[in-house]
């Protein structure tokens, strides 16, 4: 199985690939000006970075065209969860208390991301902005006291977007969330 | 360096069979940082200087290669502009052979400290060296926040020497533990950040400290204000979630600090002299891209801040409560 993770200047990018090789699947950055014509994949992941989508898409590279078009299975962690918010009409804010570090996820539904996690588990998160619904064709999978929208799913569509990151050591369930993330890749 | 280290690093590479040789330089570094107490204009003044040592080095040796231990975490920090560290030069598009006079070799690049180790134990590395706790490049430099000066490096190695003798000894020691020195310049925090504290633990206040120190907030570098919350004497663990307050109340703080002992009031005399404030740091981690503070018992750390505060140049000392992200590992 391969799954590359688009760079997007984050801080744990990285990580992301480093957890994927340990769940045993392929992967390794790919830049942001990939086309998806270019991507022989499995499955997908965007990554965080420090980038404002309200600040342009054009910094943003080809993503914006990937969430649109791609038939494969997309997860969008931090930043990227944001930008495939606002490319499926919902909005984003400045959130009314940024996070940094610890905080606490609630599932309101588990679909397949969340199966055998508890209804309420301790996540690190790192961001300024945040998902409004506001119409966007996405379901609201999770929130936390201080945000709305901690992860999405897009209406009939195997897009997911998780606010915080599954990607870190001191995420506990992060890696099982991001295997739920690979079953789905697997076809 | 600290206390003792270069002949550690000696006895440790001996053991090993690797030629080495040792260079005293310390006054070219410290030339290099006079005058300067920006965080980044340190690292920066580090590095060049660094590597221009090391490319005479490398000269006088007759050699053309140099293999550094840069890891992952280097390069992703400083090309994401959270801070410079002095080992990635490539990735910012530095061309070692024109600048210093070698070619690079970084064979750890994609490691993260956490597999470097495990690499190391298949490797037969020794334990004591592959459990080795991290030490930055720049070492104690860091770690003096603001200026370098001589006097406050040698109480830092002091305090240094006394936190790590203790925080060693506990179970499970933490993955990295440190002090941290900045002048003991105070400014009280006002009414509004009081009120949120008192609303949690009562009595408690807060001021601010006149050093900056570096952190990471939503993938950016913050390089921001420390807090200090005195007026309570509670077990740290029971205070891990006061940092997310403090900071959502004023967004420049990266760093909320724990004021542990403080004999400032008893300082008090008619010529007040500038002295020195002291912070212990200890943080569980895995590969120190996000890190946890250790919950060290307010015993040992009062133990810390006695042993500290023999030196009377150190006014307070503190515990540092903040995780990665907000703040960062290292102070600078």
């Amino acid at each position: 199985m391969y799954i590359p993770v688009v760079f997007m200047g984050g801080q744990y990018n990285h990580l992301i690939v480093r957890a994927l090789k340990e769940l045993g699947v392929s992967s390794r950055l790919i830049p942001q000006s990939t086309s998806l014509e270019e991507l022989k994949v499995d499955g997908l992941i965007m990554g965080g970075g420090p980038h404002s989508v309200n600040d342009g898409l054009n910094k943003l590279g080809r993503t914006p065209e990937i969430i649109e078009r791609c038939t494969f299975p997309l997860l969008g962690i931090c930043l990227s969860h944001q930008l495939i918010g606002k490319v499926m009409g919902g909005e984003v804010v400045k959130g009314r208390q940024p996070e940094y570090g610890r905080t606490l996820v609630k599932v309101l539904e588990t679909d397949d991301i969340f199966l055998g996690i508890d209804r309420e588990f301790v996540a690190w998160a790192s961001h300024n902005d945040e998902v409004r619904k506001n119409g966007g064709r996405f379901t609201i999978l999770a929130n936390s006291e201080y945000c709305d929208v901690e992860a999405l799913k897009v209406d009939k569509r195997p897009i997911y977007g998780l606010q915080f990151h599954v990607e870190v050591a001191d995420t506990p369930r992060g890696k099982d969330i991001l295997k739920n993330f690979t079953k789905l890749c697997k076809n | 360096m600290r206390e003792g280290e270069v002949e550690e690093v000696r006895t440790m590479l001996t053991s090993l069979g690797l030629p080495f040789k040792v260079l005293t330089v310390e006054d070219r570094f410290l030339r290099a940082l006079e005058g300067k107490t920006d965080a980044e204009s340190k690292r920066l003044a580090f590095r060049d200087t660094f590597y221009t040592i090391l490319g005479e080095a490398v000269k006088g040796e007759g050699c053309e290669i140099l293999i550094q231990g840069t890891i992952a975490p280097d390069w992703i920090e400083t090309s994401g502009g959270i801070k410079t560290q002095h080992n990635v030069l490539e990735q910012l598009g530095v061309n070692t052979m024109s600048s210093f006079g070698f070619k690079l070799l970084e064979p750890l690049l994609d490691l993260y400290k956490d597999q470097v180790r495990a690499l190391a134990r298949y490797l037969g590395v020794e334990i004591t060296s592959s459990n080795r706790q991290p030490f930055p490049g720049p070492g104690l430099l860091v770690r003096c926040i603001g200026t370098v000066k001589e006097d406050k490096l040698d109480v830092l190695k002091k305090a240094t020497f006394i936190v790590e003798d203790h925080l060693r000894q506990i179970a499970p020691p933490p993955q990295q533990y440190l002090a941290a020195i900045v002048e003991d310049d105070r400014t009280p925090a006002g009414r509004g950040i009081d009120k949120i504290l008192s609303k949690v633990h009562d009595g408690a206040s807060a001021y601010y400290l006149a050093g900056r120190a570096t952190g990471v907030k939503g993938d950016d570098r913050a390089y921001g204000k420390m807090i200090v919350v005195s007026g309570i004497e509670e077990e740290p663990k029971d205070l891990f979630e006061m940092p997310e307050k403090v900071v959502h109340a004023d967004r420049e703080i990266v760093r909320v600090l724990y004021s542990i002992s403080d004999n400032s009031a008893k300082s008090t005399r008619k010529k007040r002299i500038k002295r020195y404030f002291v912070i212990v740091r200890a943080v569980d981690t895995r590969d120190f891209m996000t890190a946890k503070p250790s919950a060290v018992s307010l015993q040992v750390l009062q133990e810390i801040a006695k042993g500290v505060l023999k030196d009377k140049r150190v006014v307070a000392v503190a515990y540092d409560l903040t995780s990665k992200p907000p703040a960062t590992v290292e102070f600078e």
